[in-house]
């Protein structure tokens, strides 16, 4: 009874809010309490998701607007039958799809799987202003959350460069430049990540991988659902390119472990020495600007750290 | 209660196979009944018991991992309450049995037939008990049991390699495991405990640690740091105590959690997997000079979220090619096109058409309607949708139109009373050809080739298992499958000559009688419609 109260306030609270984000620009951050959700999700299940049948007709324009190439005219919606007569086959995938999306300059190249309420992603997105990066998490109302939170941000930064802007005006000098990337460059989506990678993103299509504080999945019967392992490792591989880097961090020990134990088995993958893992800038951001690193903290936990680089396939 | 029609085709050098619920029975080329084998349903229930007590027995086989909640298989009743006989061993049946839904788990069906190239060996799957059974052919329609391996978890498809020396099974859990088709003699308890140890180079699993392995653990994973609240920290405590004590237990037994045989995990998904395949492709490697190293195998894989995956082959399974995205749907049916073409893959599954890849690229390279044609069939005319069971391309099937000979493909849809029938066009593009009515819903078919009869004059026979249906008789191509309420007689296994006239399927006179074995219509139905339940709810809406 109370808790049927307690959600329904929550969902009133979160739609006020949405509202006000949307419509009257409003740009003061969302509130995380009003988003909180069980932390567990089923991997396996079929969920409502929705996700492209192809990397090609994923539609970025919603989540970086700004990046979208202007000059294109959005196409209808179409399936192609093929024609008996044309002798030369199709020359991409996406020629008999239904739909092509509108392009965007630039394509995500970082992934936070499971990116939880987005602490990462808001501090990464200033310290690489110009690389796309998407974070994807199962829960819908934590996705929820870091859309709300991303709008704001955005809002928040458009509003101060115009205010610096009109200053600078005032003052009669040059506008100092915007503040990098003004979180244009940040983007969230509700996804398996365990089941449906291929379809956002195509081969060698992503730099860095991010793996934070995943559900440890303490139960040994429940070892399948975690996010790392032998056979989802070679799907990281495929959407990582040569070189790319995935970065794990956990509180657990014996997931460390687990993660270490199979990145370093996988041929695809090595290990990046501790020394080069320490001078990586994301290292530092992932310990200290995740809200898991920031509750380890408060909880005096400890925190592992692996880094794994993608490797070139051996020839076949 | 009805009897179980015939159900799996395989043809095998000059002889066919053809399941019928948990038997197999063979038939010369002139479609005689050779001989049968049948399920052991004595060892079954022996091989599901739990694994401490089946441990004693010198079964070199070794028992299932897992222990499962089966009834004897044999005649357990439909769900539906029929029949209260004692089974066949002779123990009361239990009242546990109607609670189970998939009678799949348990009742000994044999799910899927392979053959060997050269004929000499079948393997069959049974999903009861998640067995691959190998059985040797001696040419002649006689099978001889070689080994019988319980998975982790039930293989939903398997293949083979290209050397036909190792079966590659996808399982419903989403892993693909390689495992000889011969197994080694004697399993000695160390290879059970490190299968790469005993396993020859060209099985050394690319993926030492299988996804589903689970270490002996003696503590907890999470430690007072790791849990936060009073509940989480309780729990802890508990665990700890939990795990002494089965820590406790475990030093007295070995652990017997992993397969006695070998068996390496190649690949996974985090899907049900529903088809395998395996693709040959000219080698990207340089430096290879010796032109039978110029091509590679690889290993195509079709799961329930729509993916079809390609992966090298063995040793480097690890390594993902690419993935042929474009269904909307799950798929259910891989085929590479045979006679040449390689090159292209053919794909069916929940959706409306079947689509033609260029499976190395990743390339769609046309789609060919399936429920289009559905629709033309007598009573379904308002079907909406389409679930692929078969996808079946011959090239000892030549038919020539326009002066150019192409390949055949049968498809075959769940409940659709009719094999559709398409040609492979050399602009890689699938055109229906016609439909060829049926008795019953066809449920498998293969091709037997026969004797050469001239020069590029082979002979070809394509044999067909169905399920006949009582309201389904529109082609009235059998006089037999109209005598009213006698369906056991009825058309379950047809067939069809290349020399004689297309459309006209002929009924196999003198099947042997089925093995005594009754099943419930629904039941029946259950464990022969399980392609469409692949549909996600969701779609529904």
């Amino acid at each position: 009874m109370g808790g049927d109260k307690i959600r329904k306030d929550r969902r009133q609270k979160r739609e006020d809010y949405r509202r006000a984000i949307r419509q009257d620009g409003v740009s003061e951050l969302p509130r995380k309490k009003f988003y909180r959700q069980r932390a567990h999700a089923n991997p396996f299940s079929d969920h409502q998701l929705i996700y492209p049948p192809h990397p090609d007709q994923m539609d970025w324009s919603s989540l970086f607007p700004d990046y979208v190439v202007a000059d294109e005219e959005p196409q209808q919606p179409r399936r192609q039958q093929p024609d008996s007569s044309a002798a030369a086959p199709a020359s991409s995938g996406a020629e008999l799809a239904p739909l092509q999306p509108k392009r965007l300059s630039k394509e995500v190249e970082i992934a936070d799987i499971g990116c939880g309420f987005g602490g990462l992603l808001v501090a990464l997105a200033p310290t690489l202003p110009d690389t796309l990066m998407l974070g994807l998490e199962i829960r819908v109302s934590v996705t929820q959350f870091v859309e709300d939170r991303i709008q704001a941000l955005r809002a928040q930064a458009r509003r101060a460069a115009e205010a610096a802007e009109a200053e600078a005006e005032a003052a009669g000098s040059s506008p100092p430049p915007p503040a990098p990337g003004m979180y244009r460059n940040v983007g969230v989506l509700r996804a398996n990540a365990m089941k449906f990678l291929p379809n956002f993103f195509r081969k060698g299509q992503l730099s860095k991988i991010f793996i934070c504080f995943p559900d440890p999945h303490f139960k040994a019967r429940k070892h399948k659902q975690r996010i790392v392992s032998a056979t989802l490792n070679s799907e990281y591989a495929y959407v990582l390119r040569p070189g790319g880097i995935v970065y794990t961090i956990t509180d657990v020990p014996d997931l460390h472990e687990w993660m270490v134990r199979h990145f370093e088995a996988h041929p695809s993958f090595e290990r990046v020495p501790e020394p080069e893992q320490e001078a990586d800038p994301c290292v530092a951001i992932m310990r200290t600007e995740t809200e898991e690193g920031k509750k380890v903290e408060r909880n005096k936990g400890q925190k592992h750290v692996a880094l794994f680089r993608r490797l070139e396939d051996p020839e076949w | 209660m009805v009897a179980f029609p015939y159900h799996l085709v395989k043809a095998c050098g000059g002889i066919v196979f053809a399941a019928q619920g948990s038997d197999i029975h063979s038939f010369n080329s002139r479609l005689e009944h050779v001989s049968t084998w049948t399920y052991p349903h004595q060892h079954a229930a022996e091989a599901t018991r739990p694994a401490e007590e089946a441990q004693d027995s010198p079964a070199p086989e070794g028992p299932p991992a897992k222990r499962r909640r089966v009834e004897d298989g044999d005649d357990a009743t439909a769900p539906n309450g029929h029949g209260q006989q004692p089974s066949s061993n002779g123990q009361p049946r239990g009242s546990k049995a109607a609670q189970y839904d998939n009678p799949a788990n348990e009742r000994a069906f044999l799910q899927g037939l392979y053959a060997t190239a050269d004929g000499r060996h079948l393997i069959a799957i049974t999903g009861c008990d998640k067995t691959i059974w190998v059985f040797e052919h001696d040419g002649a329609g006689h099978l001889k049991e070689l080994s019988r391996r319980a998975m982790p978890k039930r293989p939903c498809a398997l293949t083979l390699t290209r050397d036909n020396r190792t079966i590659l099974s996808a399982d419903k859990f989403g892993d693909v495991y390689a495992l000889p088709l011969i197994p080694a003699a004697a399993p000695t308890p160390d290879s059970t405990s490190s299968p790469a140890a005993a396993t020859p180079a060209a099985l050394t699993p690319t993926i030492p640690l299988s996804r589903s392995e689970t270490p002996v653990i003696l503590r907890p994973e999470a430690n007072e740091l790791t849990v936060h609240t009073k509940r989480n920290l309780r729990a802890l405590e508990n665990q700890k105590i939990s795990l002494e004590r089965k820590a406790a237990r475990e030093a007295e037994q070995l652990e017997p959690s992993r397969p006695r045989f070998e068996h390496a995990l190649l690949l996974g998904h985090v899907s049900m997997l529903t088809a395998i395949a395996v693709g040959v492709a000219p080698s990207s490697s340089s430096s290879s000079s010796d032109p039978a190293a110029k091509t590679r195998e690889y290993i195509v894989t079709a799961d329930r979220d729509e993916h079809i995956r390609v992966s090298r082959g063995i040793p480097q399974a690890h390594v993902i090619e690419g993935f042929c995205l474009g269904h909307e749907d799950f798929v259910s049916r891989l085929c590479i096109a045979p006679g040449g073409r390689e090159e292209l893959l053919l794909s069916g599954g929940g959706d409306d058409d079947v689509l033609v890849w260029d499976w190395r690229g990743g390339r769609l390279l046309a789609r060919a309607p399936v429920l289009q044609h559905v629709k033309q069939v007598k009573g379904l005319e308002e079907a909406t949708k389409v679930a692929v069971t078969r996808v079946f391309a011959t090239s000892k099937w030549h038919v020539t139109t326009d002066g150019t000979e192409r390949t055949l493909v049968f498809i075959v849809a769940e409940r659709v009373p009719a094999l559709l029938v398409y040609e492979l066009w050399p602009d890689n593009t699938l055109q229906h050809r016609c439909n060829i009515p049926l008795p019953g819903n066809p449920l498998d078919l293969d091709v037997l080739e026969g004797e050469t009869s001239g020069p590029g004059n082979t002979s070809c026979r394509l044999v067909v298992a169905l399920d006949p249906t009582q309201k389904g008789s529109s082609s009235a191509t059998t006089e037999a499958e109209e005598e009213p309420g006698c369906r056991r007689r009825r058309a379950t296994l047809m067939f069809m000559d290349n020399a004689g006239d297309e459309g006209k399927l002929v009924p196999v006179e003198n099947l042997p009688a089925a093995g005594g074995a009754d099943i419930g219509e629904a039941e029946l139905h259950r464990l022969l419609y399980t392609t469409e339940a692949l549909r996600k709810l969701t779609d529904y809406e």
